[in-house]
């Protein structure tokens, strides 16, 4: 993921995604600057994510947790989906996928803010239950891309046909995955 | 004096005779240098099959080669033609006799004198070439090829558009290699599921999608949401279609192999950047940036 947030470095407006989006680039003012709030954003909130699940860490460093939660849930709610939002809504692949971004990018905002609150009301069964399912679909960006690979390999469609459908297959299975731990949880 | 005159005389007489020699010597370079039969000037085109060849070495499978035969310039006394196989073009001279209503030509490759031959052909009823062409080396693999060509006159149509129904797959780079491989090592290993092994001819090769003969890339200003769907075959197509029309003899055997069998295409040049309109110039552009996405990304983890 890294690998792909670099080939955006430096700025340019006509490299790797971009050189299939020049007609939104001239045409829909800050495009670009949506675009690479995005990217340069999301980035940071993968990373950070993949560090808040570490019990060892919560119990020693509470401090360093709490710092880099921070970090998630502002750069979500305030960088990453808004813009994501707007992006979604210019996606390519036409309605369908544009619906899934635009819902993704909904839920995102929605779940990482319930679970920044619910934590400020110290409720730390759902903070717990919120920012896994934030994660789930933070997580999508590795999984779209995954789900792509393997749709490729397996059947050469079209290149918007397969859009459409990793559209959905990024972020929904993952959802699933992670409500069915939380019933399971909630069964015990 | 009486000397004088005759020596006057015997100049006069003298260059008034050199002058009529010239003359004639210059009618008759006119007269062999006026082109005839232009008529017959244009394209032939069709296809080579080969006739005779070396028995003794395997026979190497090859696909009927498009030859265009471009006559250019006949006189009395000298043919000027150029000869385009599989996208490499060469000039042929040679001189044309005439026998009843059929011309019969004799015309030679040179700077080669390898690979290079003859062609003997007649042209009837101005429209069909019938000939062969025979190699100067004898030892060669295949020693004569015939060809029966039909004249086809070359114009730039940018309306022109693939057939439609036709299928467009390239033969010329299987996509899975590896597993065609490992499939022959198990067909070896177990003979008796031999035909089940066989796999259909679009999963082992790319074949183009129907929007290759319904977008036409020289008349309409192609934008990016036309060409999104697309794969790479197909956006290489549609680029290659814009020099096609004009006539660009391919000299890539991949490319070749969607065109060579087009019945409007004749290939006649081997540059045609100047012909390109602006329209042609855009979309070839716009092609090439798309290529090149999917190249860097279709199978690619990524966007």
């Amino acid at each position: 993921m890294i690998q792909i947030t670099w080939q955006y470095i430096p700025f340019r407006n006509d490299v790797a995604f971009l050189q299939i989006k020049q007609t939104e680039i001239s045409e829909i003012p800050f495009y670009l600057v949506f675009f690479y709030t995005h990217v340069y954003s999301a980035i940071f909130v993968l990373l950070a994510g993949f560090t808040q699940f570490n019990s060892r860490l919560l119990k020693n460093q509470p401090v360093v947790h709490r710092n880099i939660g921070k970090l998630y849930v502002f750069t979500i709610l305030f960088l990453s989906a808004p813009s994501g939002l707007f992006i979604g809504v210019f996606a390519n692949g036409g309605f369908y996928s544009k619906i899934s971004f635009v819902t993704l990018s909904i839920l995102w905002f929605y779940f990482t803010l319930k679970g920044f609150l619910t934590i400020k009301n110290k409720n730390i069964a759902l903070h717990k239950a919120f920012m896994y399912r934030s994660f789930a679909l933070t997580f999508s960006a590795v999984t779209l891309r995954f789900w792509k690979v393997i749709l490729v390999y397996l059947f050469q469609p079209s290149p918007m046909d397969v859009y459409q459908i990793i559209a959905w297959l990024g972020w929904v299975p993952n959802l699933l995955i992670v409500e069915y731990y939380l019933y399971n949880q909630s069964k015990k | 004096m009486k000397n004088l005159l005759y020596l006057f005389v015997a100049v006069l007489l003298f260059s008034c005779n050199s002058k009529e020699k010239k003359d004639t010597k210059k009618s008759h370079l006119l007269a062999e240098n006026k082109e005839i039969r232009t008529y017959l000037y244009g394209s032939f085109v069709g296809y080579s099959m080969i006739e005779e060849r070396d028995t003794t070495k395997p026979m190497i499978e090859e696909n009927a080669a498009t030859i265009n035969i471009l006559i250019k310039r006949i006189t009395e006394s000298e043919v000027i033609a150029q000869r385009i196989i599989d996208g490499k073009s060469k000039p042929i001279k040679g001189q044309m006799r005439k026998t009843g209503n059929t011309f019969y030509f004799t015309l030679k490759e040179t700077g080669d004198p390898k690979n290079d031959g003859v062609f003997n052909f007649e042209i009837q009823k101005d429209t069909t070439l019938v000939g062969t062409w025979t190699a100067n080396d004898p030892t060669r693999g295949v020693t004569k090829r015939k060809f029966i060509l039909r004249k086809r006159e070359f114009k730039y149509d940018p309306n022109l558009m693939l057939p439609e129904g036709d299928m467009y797959i390239d033969y010329e780079n299987p996509k899975k290699v590896e597993a065609e491989e490992q499939e022959q090592e198990e067909t070896e290993k177990d003979s008796i599921s031999d035909e089940e092994d066989y796999e259909s001819p679009s999963e082992l090769f790319r074949a183009a999608s129907g929007a290759i003969t319904t977008i036409n890339s020289s008349t309409t200003k192609l934008n990016e949401s036309q060409l999104k769907n697309l794969k790479k075959l197909d956006l290489e197509i549609l680029r290659n279609t814009i020099f096609a029309r004009h006539g660009y003899a391919f000299k890539s055997s991949t490319v070749r192999q969607f065109f060579d069998f087009v019945p409007w295409y004749v290939p006649i040049s081997e540059n045609v950047d100047a012909q390109l309109s602006e329209t042609e110039k855009q979309n070839i552009a716009l092609l090439k940036r798309f290529e090149k996405y999917a190249e860097d990304n279709y199978d690619s983890f990524g966007r």
